[in-house]
């Protein structure tokens, strides 16, 4: 009796779990080793292609445009999530504490978040280069007064600005879930104890909100390693190739620019890139994990 | 359980299956013609023509469509095997890779090319990255890149259109001198470096460069040199940021009169009228040397038409195309565009295309040089680079390297081929 319900159930979760394994195959599996084949080929896009082995691969060493975007996004990763995480924890600590206006504040700071990233791009490209040199000029003020965007030593700061402004959001709203879970009791022992202001934030509220930095952490680096929607709509990856990031050089080079295999290549070296990069901040944040 | 796997594998397969027929646009009875063309600003012109050839011949439906960045919509469309039957796009780097995968159709059986004039066919022939036989495209019109001018603010100050390079530059220091600013500039957008860097070297290098560098008698470094300089120092006289401003913020600039020049190529001037309809705008060949007789024009395809390989309705196509050849729509499509027919025959051209014509008709013109460049090598990228960071020796190092990279097969097959020839 029991093992029939046993097999019973099994059945039921087997029969969810299948056709989603499948669809996973299909639509994200199988392009994944169809893109690691073509990578191993001169394939354009279309048209035939002739095998070259691993030359793609040897290429993309020696390739310079490559190497600059690889460091670009991960100087632009690091420095994204680092900020994200500053502003939004800060902001996610205020908006719990007993302020007026609380659900109304915390929906216009998620509202970023719903906007599709060309939007944003394109409202701050005008802003970058007519409304900010504008107030710069009005002000006198000799570095403002030039578009950030014109220079690449200050462009990837405007994108960082943009892509910080609407990260916040979400990073918040799981920071805000995260403050919520803390029992009020622990901070009232706490407070007996004489945890209070920052000792209170570093002892009891930050460690037991841990799983969600550990979330934002991991969330952040990825999407930031990926920035693209950004990218396209702000600078094109301009001006003199400052702000190439690696999705945007996988997108140009591989589908406007007809170097399909040798930008397959780089999109599998990135996966890998990117796989290794999330288990080791995983590994990594989870065993300073506390559990209450 | 068995059951459950089917049911799933099913689901999953009628699912692929939805995903993989699109919208077809087939009506009833009748042949339906695809094209896709890159033309976005023409879209209403070409809407017209779509339509009176459908009242024309009721058997056939033509579909045209002109999507933002057509061109990678067109390559995304091949890899997806959901090509449309004809296309229409520049003769440039794309349709040298189009050409070369063999995904166009031969239309050299077409009797509408016995019309066009062979200068523009051998431009089309020499994009071929390794020569095949056959004709790929209709050559439909021809743009020209230079120097834009406000012809009012010329009248006023009683400027006279250079011919040299020393005449140019001279001319930039009168109009600074005036309190006005020479030039616009919108290389925010890194593709409008090109068009004064095309100006340049159409009258700098000769045109069978490429083919010498490829086969390893010469090297870009020994000619881009003077052309990086020459171009640098027209930044001089910008009035803005050079780098701040995209095309469209330039040619707004332009269109309210902030600059009396602009270096870009015809196909701005619908966008610059757009803005300012009364403007009067002219335009002049940019001096590259001081020696007026070797500078010539900047010109090349804006618009060629062609059948796909895989298309099942060739001769419904030659239709199309015969209809679009007809004197009065290309009148029309020049007209409106501002461009210069590939067609021979006498045609009116736009006022603003006056100081050019003189070179149009004696055949003095050359092609874009970066339509040779590989779209992958990100030559604009490069010059931009350039402009910015001022290192010329990186720039020229880097410019050799990459036509190396990103042409390895084709040169490869160019030395086949001249082996065997």
């Amino acid at each position: 009796m029991k093992d029939k319900l046993n097999s019973n159930r099994s059945r039921t979760f087997l029969a969810i779990t299948i056709p989603i394994v499948i669809l996973f195959f299909v639509f994200n599996t199988m392009a994944v080793i169809q893109g690691f084949g073509y990578s191993l080929t001169n394939f354009k896009g279309f048209g035939g292609y002739d095998f070259v082995g691993l030359r793609n691969y040897i290429d993309l060493f020696s390739d310079e445009r490559i190497i600059n975007s690889y460091i670009f996004t991960f100087g632009f990763a690091i420095i994204c999530t680092i900020l994200v995480n500053i502003i939004s924890l800060v902001l996610a600590l205020g908006l719990s504490s007993k302020i007026r206006a609380q659900g109304a504040l915390r929906a216009i700071y998620f509202l970023p978040n719903i906007l599709g990233g060309l939007v944003i791009g394109y409202v701050f490209n005008f802003f970058f280069t007519y409304i900010l040199p504008g107030i710069g000029e009005a002000i006198n003020s000799g570095a403002l007064s030039n578009s950030l965007l014109a220079s690449p030593k200050t462009a990837w700061f405007a994108l960082v600005i943009t892509v910080a402004w609407q990260a916040v959001a979400l990073n918040t709203l799981i920071y805000i879930s995260g403050l919520q879970t803390v029992p009020e009791d622990v901070y009232e022992a706490g407070a007996i104890d004489g945890a209070v202001g920052f000792k209170k934030f570093k002892n009891i509220t930050f460690p037991l909100i841990m799983p969600f930095f550990t979330i934002n952490m991991v969330l952040c680096m990825k999407n930031f390693l990926m920035v693209f929607d950004q990218v396209v709509s702000l600078t094109g990856g301009g001006p003199a190739r400052s702000t190439e990031s690696i999705s945007f050089l996988i997108y140009s080079g591989g589908l406007s620019g007809g170097a399909f295999g040798y930008q397959s290549a780089n999109a599998v070296i990135f996966f890998v890139v990117i796989v290794t990069i999330s288990i080791f901040q995983l590994r990594f944040l989870n065993s300073k994990e506390e559990q209450l | 359980m068995k059951k459950y796997l089917s049911a799933s594998i099913c689901l999953t397969l009628a699912m692929s299956v939805l995903s993989g027929c699109s919208s077809s646009q087939d009506i009833a009875g009748k042949t339906t013609i695809e094209l896709v063309t890159y033309k976005m600003e023409a879209v209403d012109l070409f809407n017209e023509f779509a339509r009176e050839f459908n009242e024309e011949n009721p058997d056939l439906n033509l579909v045209i469509e002109a999507p933002k960045d057509a061109t990678t919509v067109i390559k995304t469309r091949l890899i997806k095997d959901d090509a449309p039957d004809m296309i229409g796009i520049g003769g440039d780097s794309t349709f040298s890779i189009l050409v070369d995968t063999g995904v166009l159709g031969d239309i050299s059986d077409y009797s509408g090319l016995d019309d066009i004039k062979e200068s523009f066919l051998e431009i089309d022939k020499k994009l071929e990255p390794v020569p095949k036989t056959g004709v790929y495209a209709l050559p439909y019109v021809a743009n020209a890149s230079g120097i834009l001018f406000n012809k009012r603010i010329f009248a006023q100050y009683g400027w006279e259109i250079p011919d040299t390079w020393d005449g140019l530059i001279n001319l930039c220091e009168t109009i600074q001198a005036a309190g006005l600013a020479p030039f616009t500039f919108g290389h925010k957008d890194s593709w409008t470096t090109l068009a004064p860097w095309n100006a340049l070297a159409v009258s700098m290098t000769s045109p069978d460069l490429f083919t010498r560098v490829s086969l390893g008698q010469d090297k870009f470094s020994n000619h881009y040199g003077d052309i990086a300089l020459k171009q640098k120092q027209l930044l001089e006289y910008s009035g803005n940021d050079p780098f701040a401003y995209g095309y469209n913020d330039a040619c707004t600039a332009f269109a309210k009169g902030l600059a009396a020049m602009y270096p870009i190529g015809s196909y701005a001037i619908p966008q610059i009228l757009s803005v300012n309809p009364d403007l009067e705008i002219g335009s002049f060949v940019l001096p590259a040397n001081n020696d007026p007789k070797t500078n010539i024009l900047n010109s090349g395809i804006d618009l060629q038409f062609s059948v796909m390989e895989d298309s099942k309705v060739k001769e419904e196509c030659y239709r199309v195309l015969e209809f679009f050849q007809r004197n009065e729509n290309i009148q029309r499509y020049i007209n409106e565009q501002i461009s210069v027919p590939c067609k021979q025959g006498e045609f009116e051209l736009n006022e603003s295309l006056t100081h050019m014509k003189d070179y149009i008709d004696a055949n003095l013109l050359s092609d874009y040089p970066d339509h040779h460049y590989p779209s992958e090598m990100g030559a604009d990228a490069l010059i931009q680079t350039y402009l910015v960071t001022g290192d010329l020796k990186k720039f020229l190092d880097t410019f050799d390297k990459d036509w190396i990279r990103f042409n390895q097969d084709n040169i490869r097959k160019l030395l086949e081929y001249e082996e065997n020839h």
